[in-house]
């Protein structure tokens, strides 16, 4: 009879050990050196092919070819700026380019050359550069 | 009365028994999560008629059923209920919308969810899908390493929508890794690695020690792995490399070449940044990284193998990707004169270049360690001996591993899961056991992530033919004799495309090269090529080509690397307003070319510039680039401005006015 107790006692505690691994996962994607996710790996990637060479890398508006453009790139990372835009309204911009919606002629539309999943990620990738 | 009472308790215990199949069912984990999925989606819902229908989704086991993809059922979905369900977007998991991929949500029923995120589809609670049991089958890839599933069907070295899988692709080649180990699909790879004959009378004994005691503290770009070798190893390898006999013909060039007189290091100096040696090399750090840094060369190499090396670099290493070019023999002792004034380890010690005197006993231990380590994998065997199987183990499988199967040896730290084993195994191999060969690469974190990530990859079987990607390898039409051998004598491709072939340091394809330029311009750059993208640091170097020799290269360029997509004269038939170059210019300006491209002195840094594009480009291309520069090259960033025939005519047009005079552009770009 103690016996089955201890089996009983020991089946409860490894219970509970199981449950509390379930919960790991979630813990480990809070560990700070973590790779960023899927989505923003392929918004960085477009970011860096096709934006990084006038915005830069932060987004600051200071790539190296910002210096030749009237008026200059816009800082992406302005927290303001963030968030007086929508992701409508950056997503337009990204397609429609400058031209597009009425300002500088500068920032050419991307509507063509970028799929509209692209457009998406790329919008989510900047949106991850806002400073804090 | 005992007998009545027995059959009593007997019929309990029955009632029981026949109990717990219902009750199992009853209690299973999916059936609280599908309730907890309808309370969100009536609670979601956008109308009344929708609401009803989450209300009456019936609790079942869901699946995806894959027969041609190994007859895989993936029941996921049991409890990821949400993943094409944009209502779901952001809901917790595991109802949560699935993240956009190029196969998701259109291609789940193609796909179903094992292929990518591997674990065990047949199971139907969290544990046993996920397989996080150290014993359990194959468990499902932890999320930063998602893209290995990427890589089981699609062969190709990068892929656009795998950015890690394709680095720790990249990485993989660069490292040397399929030298020593057998990966299907890599058969043919050769390390570019030099052969080492002729060592003894390139660098001294010093130099050699140093290099093996750690590559990369000698030479940042070394791609050659720290093999982390004791002092007393060293010394033997050292003793061995200074015995290898040199061929004899190099040695009598590498002879004569030191007995020279010196050359005179400031037009050497000129000479150098001509030759555009950073397109490869580095000097301190600057430049482009794929060749050795050259900042201390002239205290690694004799002034006697430079020179002979530099004259013909096939000779000493017919897998380099080093031009032979076509120097006077002044011109390279006055090259030779700028590195040694120049390019000196002044920390070095006087003697980093003198000889070994070998000791017999030391060379045959050291033979032995050279076998022991497999240095013959990339640097080819001296005696001539021949590879047949490779040194390391077959990499094929090695993601499909179980745990149970990895040993672990002395690392008791780590978590006993196929993912922590392979990072570890990249970053400190040697951790595992004391006698293990495999060599220390120095990859930060990131690098192995990305070259686990690769790993991963790699399946013990090939996936069924419907699902392979496996990129078209059809070889450039590069003739063998005649034009075909001056490609190879300036190593073309080591920077260019043509076709499948060639590396990606020039980010100019040659593959319609005939149909782009002017067969004269083409000429006069391959004799003295001037910059087309200033900014880049990788430039077309001047090779001195002989013009005889350029346009023999042209006159094949023109006839084979040719597209029929592209007119020759794309006005033909139209009206004479469409090549209007005054309406041209407008649109050059209100389209924002001048944002990346130059014209006259003005514009922007990121494109090339366009002055003289009349001279260079012929208005086909020019025409043709215009209506979608996509369709030329995938990754071009020139955006597609979506223009009409007539408003890319009337570009053409502006562009083809532009002329400049080669003198002026030549001087201004160097």
């Amino acid at each position: 009879m103690r016996r089955l107790g201890l089996a009983v006692l020991a089946l409860i505690a490894g219970a509970g050990c199981a449950r509390r691994t379930t919960t790991a996962p979630g813990a480990a994607g809070r560990r700070p050196a973590a790779a960023p996710s899927y989505e923003l790996r392929l918004g960085r990637q477009v970011f860096q092919h096709y934006c990084q060479t006038c915005h830069g890398e932060t987004g600051a508006g200071d790539g190296f070819n910002a210096f030749n453009l009237d008026p200059r790139p816009r800082d992406l990372s302005d927290p303001a700026f963030q968030k007086k835009k929508t992701d409508a309204e950056l997503m337009d911009a990204v397609r429609r380019g400058g031209a597009g919606v009425g300002l500088s002629s500068m920032m050419p539309p991307w509507g063509r050359t970028l799929s509209q999943a692209e457009v998406d990620e790329v919008v989510r990738y900047v949106r991850s550069l806002r400073k804090h | 009365m005992p007998l009545k009472r027995l059959f009593a308790l007997t019929s309990v215990a029955f009632l029981g028994v026949l109990a717990i199949s219902p009750a199992k069912n009853a209690l299973r984990p999916y059936r609280k999560i599908q309730n907890r999925f309808r309370e969100l989606g009536v609670a979601r819902a956008t109308s009344a008629r929708q609401a009803r229908e989450y209300a009456q989704k019936p609790v079942a086991i869901r699946q995806f059923w894959l027969p041609a993809f190994e007859n895989r059922v993936d029941r996921c979905t049991t409890c990821h209920l949400g993943v094409a369900d944009p209502l779901m977007k952001g809901a917790p998991q595991p109802l949560s919308l699935h993240p956009w991929t190029p196969h998701t949500p259109e291609a789940f029923e193609r796909f179903g969810c094992t292929s990518c995120h591997s674990g065990q589809g047949l199971a139907t609670t969290q544990s046993e899908a996920h397989a996080t049991a150290p014993d359990a089958g194959p468990p499902m890839l932890p999320t930063e390493y998602v893209e290995a599933g990427c890589g089981r069907c699609h062969a190709a070295p990068t892929l656009p929508g795998a950015p890690m899988l394709s680095r720790g692709r990249t990485l993989m080649a660069q490292s040397g890794c399929f030298a020593c180990h057998a990966v299907r699909g890599r058969e043919t790879f050769r390390s570019p690695a030099p052969p080492l004959a002729t060592l003894p009378v390139k660098t001294g004994a010093e130099w050699v020690r140093r290099w093996l005691k750690n590559p990369r503290a000698v030479d940042p770009n070394a791609t050659m792995p720290n093999f982390q070798l004791a002092a007393r190893d060293v010394d033997d390898l050292a003793n061995y490399l200074f015995g290898l006999d040199v061929p004899e013909s190099l040695a009598r060039k590498i002879q004569a070449a030191g007995e020279e007189p010196p050359g005179d290091a400031a037009s050497g100096k000129k000479l150098f940044a001509e030759s555009r040696c950073i397109s490869c090399h580095t000097v301190e750090g600057k430049g482009q990284g794929s060749a050795p840094e050259l900042s201390k060369i002239a205290s690694a190499a004799s002034r006697g193998w430079l020179l002979a090396f530099l004259r013909d670099p096939h000779a000493f290493n017919p897998r380099t990707p080093m031009p032979q070019y076509h120097l006077a023999d002044t011109e390279s002792r006055d090259l030779v004169a700028y590195m040694e004034g120049e390019f000196r380890d002044f920390d070095a010690p006087k003697d980093i270049l003198e000889p070994l005197h070998v000791n017999r006993t030391l060379a045959e231990n050291g033979e032995k360690l050279f076998r022991r380590y497999g240095c013959f994998s990339c640097h080819a065997a001296p005696e001539g001996g021949r590879l047949t199987e490779k040194f390391g183990p077959d990499l094929d499988g090695i993601g499909d591993k179980r745990a149970a199967s990895l040993d672990f040896g002395r690392r008791a730290d780590l978590p006993r899961t196929l993912t922590s084993w392979l990072a570890a195994k990249i970053g400190s191999p040697r951790s595992f056991a004391k006698d293990l060969k495999m060599p220390s690469y120095g990859f930060g974190p990131e690098e192995t992530r990305a070259v686990v990530t690769a790993l991963l990859a790699m399946g013990a079987e090939p996936v069924p033919e419907a699902y392979r990607v496996v990129p078209a390898a059809s070889p450039a039409p590069i003739p063998a004799a005649g034009a075909g051998r001056l490609i190879d004598r300036y190593r073309c491709l080591s920077c260019h495309q043509i076709g499948q072939q060639g590396g990606d340091i020039s980010t100019a394809l040659l593959t319609f090269e005939g149909s782009k330029v002017q067969r004269d311009w083409l000429v006069d750059y391959l004799v003295l090529s001037f910059t087309i993208r200033p900014t880049l640091t990788e430039r077309m170097p001047i090779l001195r080509m002989p013009r005889q020799e350029a346009a023999e290269l042209a006159d094949m360029i023109e006839s084979l690397f040719v597209d029929p997509r592209i007119p020759d004269d794309p006005f033909a038939g139209r009206a004479a307003t469409d090549a209007d170059p005054v309406e041209g210019e407008r649109l050059y300006v209100t389209l924002g070319c001048r944002g990346c491209h130059i014209v006259g002195s003005s514009g922007g840094y990121y494109g090339p510039p366009l002055n003289g594009s009349g001279t260079r480009l012929r208005p086909g291309w020019t025409f043709t680039w215009l209506k979608g520069p996509q369709r030329w090259r995938s990754d071009v960033r020139c955006p597609d401005y979506g223009l009409t025939d007539r408003d890319a005519l009337r570009l053409t047009a502006y562009l083809s006015t532009l002329h400049e005079k080669r003198g002026a552009e030549t001087t201004g770009s160097r």
